[in-house]
């Protein structure tokens, strides 16, 4: 594997070392793209105030389950290696050292609905007039335009409205969820993507831009399957369950235990032999699974079959006694599993950080690494308004007269 | 990189290598092509990619050349056919890696040394090249050499358990979502890391390997879900009651709604909006956790409710309220929507085997560098003598390899 950088030579940096966000985000979306930014290396800074005090403070997990808008796992999991900025920008005098800050920051990223950057001062406009090789991109449910545009988004809506969730369920049953709110996600990395690529196209030109991204677009761009049978053949597929349309067997069976299960899925002819001899021989020589269309055709047998074998087994013996024969198998991980999970152990993913108020507790780290100039979480996730004077200070260069002022004026909450 | 970048195309001028088949390194290379980068796909002869015989097809009518989900994931770049099983083919691949940026690919770890896909090797021909590497569990760990599918990653990366069975039917499995999730999102860290290396490059001249695990990007989306383990000892489950209601799908004349009404501002509005029925003000859902512990219940009335306005009723009043219905949008809602059409969000390009396919477009707009359409989906081979002659094979060389079942 390659050599660590230091090897190379002292100079490399993370990516975006020296690279400046003024993150206006709240809720999932837009605190989901700037971790990407945090994870590569930008200064982070959160703006946060305490009059509208970000959705993912106030929600569980807490430890002890106290509550506490510094104790929450939902915001520390999607805030780590970043700093925290109070400033309440509904008090006159507030919107001056945001735009200070704006100046002085490469991106700036926000997901209010559309038109309430315009209307706090902080458009794209004057943000440009501050700053004029600014990237600002806003993650807004519906986007800058359009007849919905400023419709109000939450996370477990925009599944539906996307077509995840007419596409997704058992059949004959009503839509289902997918489980999260997929289209925060999903629109924050694409929020990030976009950001790099301005940023790539900023070192080389000089010319910053304006990036509207709409999370109902970022997640219909994760179904193609669904919107090209519309637009090829007029008939949008139903709702299978864990079926494939052309693969068989593909499904989660129940297993020996309370709510255990396993996956699996066999793409051609070749894994289906190898799966039929680790089963029952005989069933290699089934005429009724002879083929993908013979095995899709009687899938009902076929899943019967399989999850009677399934029933008596654990999710790991199954695992391990296809997987021995390349057979695609693996359990349903549940967050204990994930915890417990040796190989995510192993490859040091977790993250621990000390953490003013709720200890060290462990985290989702960074699903990307890069072996030139080796990324890792720097700090857990800010107290609300953790480093407020240092930014001030460092950032903006104010002194200590001044920062006094501003809290006297009730601006830093 | 050298090449001057126009004022059209964030990446202009940056050439991308790909190996990928199905989803992941298709999708990550699909985020550069349309930026602007050149990306050349390598394909193997004969049955070209998986994601050829996937579908969908006009007509129902299997042809490599037209299915939905290829020509979608493959706009903007060229496509060569070459085995890379053959010695001959794996020197098409270092030619062509010695004069990329970026060579992005989805092959097992097992298979990467032996498809001449070997990142140190790629890069000691070419110290700028970046290599990013997606497979289902990274290139480290015990887990490294399994073999997965989608459904397979979508369960190890704990997004399944999240999902399925309810009030009634906790025998129902843990549920995947629809299409090829796992892939796109390992597709979309690819796309990051391989820009964030680049970025980087502008600075170092250096290139570096990216290495994506696909069961980590899951694990990284699952909202507040995992941190219950850490931070209070629990394990979320799919099953029961949800705390808070309605949160919840409805059934109307003409289709699906999904009413959200998680704040009691909302939930006041939505009483109003329907003419304040009797039942609304009944102990029993007084407040959202009450209406959460009676949701069986509530659901009587408002599916009542709901049977009698259209979807399109219910959305549009609800959201003049500011209360965030949404309708359960089916493909044709999609297409049909004033608001995506007022942002013509949708992309019509050429099928290699004749006609339009209408498909998604942008998934973000750049005032200066719009993403946009350059180029169709290349046929199986469309491009390999056009990209062999310009790495300086000659036309009785190309043949030859033809010949000998090493390029189509």
């Amino acid at each position: 594997m390659t050599a660590p950088a230091a090897s190379r030579g002292s100079e490399r940096r993370r990516p975006l070392a020296g690279v400046r966000v003024a993150d206006f985000t709240w809720v999932w979306a837009g605190p989901f793209c700037t971790l990407q930014l945090a994870h590569l290396g930008a200064e982070v800074i959160r703006v946060e105030t305490l009059s509208r005090i970000c959705v993912t403070r106030l929600l569980p997990p807490w430890p002890e389950g106290q509550p506490g808008f510094n104790r929450s796992g939902y915001f520390n999991q999607y805030n780590q290696g970043k700093r925290s900025l109070a400033l309440n920008l509904k008090e006159p005098g507030a919107l001056a050292v945001a735009r200070e800050l704006v100046a002085k920051s490469d991106v700036v990223v926000e997901n209010f609905a559309a038109g309430v950057m315009d209307r706090l001062g902080l458009g794209y406009e004057t943000c440009r007039s501050l700053r004029p090789d600014v990237i600002m991109i806003a993650l807004s449910g519906y986007g800058a335009t359009g007849p919905e545009r400023e419709y109000v988004s939450y996370g477990p809506a925009q599944v539906p409205l996307s077509g995840f969730s007419s596409l997704t369920g058992y059949p004959d049953w009503r839509p289902m969820h997918v489980g999260i709110s997929y289209g925060d996600p999903t629109g924050g990395l694409h929020g990030a993507v976009a950001v790099l690529a301005a940023l790539v196209h900023r070192r080389r030109t000089g010319e910053g831009q304006y990036i509207d991204l709409s999370q109902w677009e970022g997640t219909m761009a994760l179904l193609p399957e669904g919107i090209l049978a519309h637009t090829m053949t007029g008939e949008a597929p139903g709702r299978h369950g864990n079926h494939d349309a052309l693969w068989s067997p593909h499904a989660v069976y129940r297993c020996a235990g309370p709510d255990r299960w396993v996956s699996i899925a066999v793409a051609d002819d070749d894994e289906w032999r190898r799966l039929a001899a680790v089963v029952d021989p005989a069933l290699g020589g089934d005429a009724r699974f002879a083929t993908a269309t013979d095995r899709k055709r009687n899938e009902h047998a076929l899943d019967a079959l399989l999850g009677e074998w399934c029933a008596s087994r654990t999710p790991e013996e199954v695992t391990a006694a296809l997987q021995g024969a390349g057979v695609a198998a693996f359990p349903a991980m549940t967050a204990k599993d994930l915890n417990d999970d040796p190989h995510l152990g192993g490859r040091d993913y977790f993250v621990e950080l000390p953490h003013a108020e709720v200890g060290v507790k462990r985290h989702m780290g960074i699903p990307y690494k890069l072996h030139g100039t080796p990324l890792a979480v720097e700090r857990a996730a800010p107290l609300l308004g953790e480093d407020t004077d240092a930014v001030l200070r460092d950032v903006l260069g104010y002194d200590d007269r001044r920062i006094e002022e501003l809290r006297a004026a009730g601006i830093l909450t | 990189m050298s090449a001057t970048p126009t004022a059209r195309d964030a990446l202009a001028g940056i050439r991308v290598v790909e190996c990928g088949d199905f989803v992941a390194a298709s999708y990550a290379a699909k985020q550069l092509a349309d930026l602007g980068a050149e990306v050349v796909k390598i394909e193997p002869p004969g049955s070209g990619d998986t994601a050829r015989r996937r579908g969908p097809f006009a007509g129902g009518r299997p042809d490599p050349d037209a299915s939905g989900l290829y020509l979608y994931l493959n706009t903007n770049k060229r496509g060569i056919a070459v085995d890379l099983e053959r010695s001959e083919g794996r020197e098409v691949l270092a030619r062509l890696a010695r004069e990329a940026d970026v060579v992005i690919h989805d092959v097992a770890p097992l298979d990467i040394a032996r498809l001449g896909l070997d990142a140190d090797e790629l890069r000691a021909a070419n110290p700028g090249l970046v290599v990013t590497s997606i497979s289902p569990f990274g290139l480290t760990g015990p887990h490294r050499d399994l073999r997965m599918h989608d459904l397979n990653l979508w369960c190890a990366g704990g997004v399944a358990t999240l999902n399925g069975g309810g009030p009634g039917a906790d025998d129902l499995p843990p549920l995947k979502a629809f299409g090829q999730q796992a892939g796109f999102q390992a597709g979309l860290n690819g796309a990051l890391g391989s820009l964030a290396a680049l970025f980087e490059r502008l600075t170092s001249g250096e290139g570096q390997l990216v290495e994506i695990s696909m069961q980590e990007c899951l694990t990284s989306i699952l909202e507040m879900t995992f941190e219950f383990y850490p931070y209070m000892g629990l394990i979320p489950s799919r099953l029961g009651q949800k705390p808070i209601q309605p949160l919840d799908f409805l059934e109307c004349k003409d289709g699906w709604v999904f009413i959200c009404c998680v704040e009691e501002h909302q939930w006041h509005r939505f009483v109003e909006m329907v003419g304040n029925p009797e039942w609304a003000s009944m102990e029993l859902f007084e407040n959202r956790l009450t209406r959460g512990a009676n949701w069986d219940a509530l659901q009587i009335f408002l599916n009542e409710l709901a049977s009698q306005y259209t979807v399109e009723e219910l959305y549009h009043q609800a959201q003049a309220r500011r209360i965030p219905f949404a309708p359960v949008s089916t493909m044709g809602d999609l297409l049909a929507s004033d608001h995506l059409k007022a942002r013509g969000f949708f992309a019509t390009v050429e099928s290699p085997a004749g006609g339009d396919v209408t498909m998604p477009g942008a998934p973000y707009r750049h005032s200066s560098t719009p993403w946009r359409i350059r180029r169709r989906a290349p046929r199986l081979g469309e491009h390999t003598a056009d990209v062999l002659g310009e790495l300086g094979y000659s036309s009785g060389e190309i043949a030859r390899l033809r010949e000998a079942g090493v390029a189509q």
